[in-house]
């Protein structure tokens, strides 16, 4: 199959889990108990003020017509206006989606880079010193609540030994921030030649980098051990020991037959992240996508937590997308479909 | 010079139960045979009975919990047991050819056919790679693969399991070995494909002159196919010689049994059942571990059992060896 032929296949099969997608958040946020009336309003408001409100946001029509007017803008690519920030969901969410992408890409970069070797490592020697060590460590990585690693982290390295900045964004309030490029201010930083921006944007993405590079590798350091234990015992190994062939190969072939597993996993991992996203933007004021769609949660802002839901599925879509075309590349017996 | 001599091989399962006792299974009692260059041996047995743990312990890829505990393996004069881990890699895929079962999944998924060919020849040999590439062509062709330029080409997963077998066969013989440790080669095959692969088999150990190794648990391979039988059974060589004498005049209980259960039997008439499980190799009885299977079994039986030649190369483990025809026949508790 053509590779365009794939990706208008793909982009058909989306449609309805996308469409899908829309309504279960627009019923659910409907469903969910939130009123922001009350909010918008005021303590003070009377009745009639509650009304008017009401009927501005088109709340007091029946929800299938609601549900329709929605869908009808979300086709023409229209999310509609957050009633917090009074601008349009679609920007805001475009605004802080590198934010998010930027520490995204980072930790869990890092967590696989970190990750990946050392499952292989442990499970080339299976319940050896190194193994026994890892797989304690990857317990407490999976065990530990993110929010709490984030605040402990915040506390020892910032409040206690002062080697890191303060957890109140993404870079130093007495730094001018770059010419928006890209909208990272560390990639803008150094495009425009502006160090003392990329430092204090780098400086500010340590901590919660480590973070959820702790909370990835984990998951990542055990499903590594057990792709590659798999691919050990398998009838391909065996038979390239029969044939002689040199450690160096095998392990070799053991790592390109661990590929495909691993990686898939990775990218599945980083669609499964987004909620942990959400708690280490919050505990770094990252003011990120997560931590927006928190925030919009907290107060009943119905357009923007259905927009940052969409958003969501989006990005899974792309990623498993992105998987597959890899997963082909290196993987024969794949076929694009 | 004997190409290989295997002598009293021991190898156990050594493994710890739930409550950190030691548990040994002892799959490799005292296996002993030799095999001349140019001669083929068939190793047959039931399942379990260890016959692909006695190539797998010849050639040094025992895996834990698997470990030679006594015996010696020698090739061409070579000690294998005690040789450090790279000289047998050396030795294996080059000298000592195996094929295994399972073609299509033993060879690696990510390498086309012709790369995996030459990969195995420039690993054992300082050939240039052109000339490897050229050797791979000339063994496909030799195994019967038509049209190798291209095959050379395919993944493993676009051959049927009959071509992927010829694969495995080509890949064998790349480095000329002196000796082919063939491990089921048939087994998860179509009959009629089996058949081409036998008589390919054959072909080829004639032609390029090796010692060869069949395991299987077909004794029509043997007999079609073998110079020397040895019919193995929890863990030990019950028999072993001449392939004509042994289907002729079994000499172990089992063999007869073994015999006597051939599809051929039953239509001729004579045909026996093989009843029983085999022993537990974690308590292996004294005596001979067939006992609580034999018509013939007396109280003798529980006594160490001798290697009785009943003729010049025909031995078998039994105390009435070479006397069973004398002996009260006990067909009926079939």
């Amino acid at each position: 199959m053509s590779f365009h032929r794939f990706l208008l296949r793909r982009a058909i099969m989306v449609l309805p889990l996308l469409i899908g997608v829309v309504f279960i958040t627009f019923m659910l946020v409907r469903i969910g108990g939130l009123d922001p009336v009350g909010k918008l309003a005021g303590p003070t408001a009377t009745q009639a003020e509650f009304d008017s409100i009401r009927e501005n946001l088109g709340l007091d029509q029946p929800l299938w017509q609601q549900f329709a007017i929605y869908l009808g803008n979300v086709a023409q690519g229209d999310l509609g206006e957050s009633w917090l920030s009074n601008r349009p969901v679609l920007t805001d969410i475009r605004e802080r989606a590198i934010i998010s992408l930027e520490l995204l890409f980072w930790g869990v970069g890092i967590g696989a880079l970190v990750g990946i070797p050392i499952g292989l490592r442990a499970a080339f020697r299976p319940n050896g010193r190194f193994d026994q060590v890892t797989r304690v460590l990857s317990l407490l990585g999976f065990s530990i609540p993110t929010y709490w690693l984030g605040l402990v982290m915040i506390f020892v390295f910032f409040y206690l030994l002062g080697w890191a900045p303060p957890a109140i964004g993404r870079m130093s309030l007495l730094v001018m921030t770059p010419e928006p490029i890209t909208g990272s201010y560390l990639i803008d930083g150094l495009l425009t030649a502006n160090w003392d921006a990329a430092w204090s944007a780098a400086s500010h993405l340590v901590l919660p980098v480590i973070c959820l590079a702790i909370v990835s590798a984990a998951p990542i350091i055990k499903q590594t051990r057990a792709i590659a234990i798999e691919v050990l015992a398998s009838d391909t190994v065996r038979y390239a020991h029969a044939c002689g062939l040199p450690e160096k190969t095998v392990r070799k072939l053991v790592l390109r037959n661990s590929a495909v597993p691993v990686l898939t996993f990775v990218g599945t991992e980083v669609t499964g992240l987004v909620g942990t996203m959400s708690l280490i933007e919050y505990v770094f004021a990252w003011g990120g996508l997560g931590q927006y769609g928190l925030n919009a949660i907290i107060s009943g802002d119905f357009t923007a937590v259905q927009g940052y839901v969409l958003a969501l599925a989006l990005f899974s879509v792309v990623v498993f997308l992105v998987i597959d075309i890899v997963v082909h590349l290196i993987e024969p017996r794949s076929e694009l479909s | 010079m004997t190409l290989l001599e295997v002598d009293d091989l021991h190898t156990h399962f050594i493994s710890r139960d739930i409550d950190n006792r030691v548990r040994v299974a002892k799959a490799l009692n005292g296996v002993s045979f030799s095999l001349e260059a140019g001669r083929i041996l068939g190793i047959v047995g039931e399942t379990g009975a260890g016959k692909s743990l006695t190539a797998q312990s010849v050639v040094g890829l025992l895996r834990p919990p698997a470990k030679i505990v006594g015996g010696s393996v020698r090739f061409e004069g070579r000690e294998l047991t005690t040789m450090a881990p790279d000289a047998l890699n050396r030795l294996r895929g080059h000298e000592i050819a195996m094929v295994v079962q399972n073609p299509r999944t033993s060879l690696d998924p990510l390498t086309r056919v012709g790369d995996q060919l030459v990969r195995l020849h420039q690993v054992h040999s300082d050939a240039a790679p052109a000339a490897s590439r050229q050797r791979a062509l000339e063994m496909m062709q030799a195994v019967g693969i038509p049209d190798p330029q291209s095959r050379a080409r395919a993944w493993p997963h676009e051959l049927s399991g009959g071509m992927a077998q010829r694969v495995l066969l080509a890949m064998a013989l790349m480095n000329a070995p002196k000796l082919l440790i063939a491990d089921e080669p048939t087994t998860g095959l179509d009959v009629t494909v089996q058949a081409q692969i036998l008589d390919l088999l054959r072909d080829l150990v004639a032609r390029f002159d090796m010692a060869t190794t069949i395991i299987t648990h077909d004794l029509g391979v043997v007999a079609h196919f073998c110079d020397d039988i040895a019919v193995m059974f929890a863990g030990s060589i019950v028999e072993s010689g001449p392939v004509r004498d042994v289907f002729a005049h079994p000499a172990h209980p089992y063999t007869r049994n073994l015999i006597g259960a051939t599809p051929e039997r039953f239509r001729v008439g004579g045909a026996r059942l093989l009843g029983g499980q085999p022993p537990d190799l974690y308590n292996l009885p004294d005596g001979c571990a067939f006992r609580a299977r034999c018509g013939f079994a007396t109280d003798l039986c529980r006594t160490p059992v001798p290697r009785t030649h009943v003729s010049a190369d025909h031995v078998a483990l039994c105390h009435f060896a070479g006397q069973l025809d004398a002996a009260p026949d006990a067909e009926a508790q079939a």
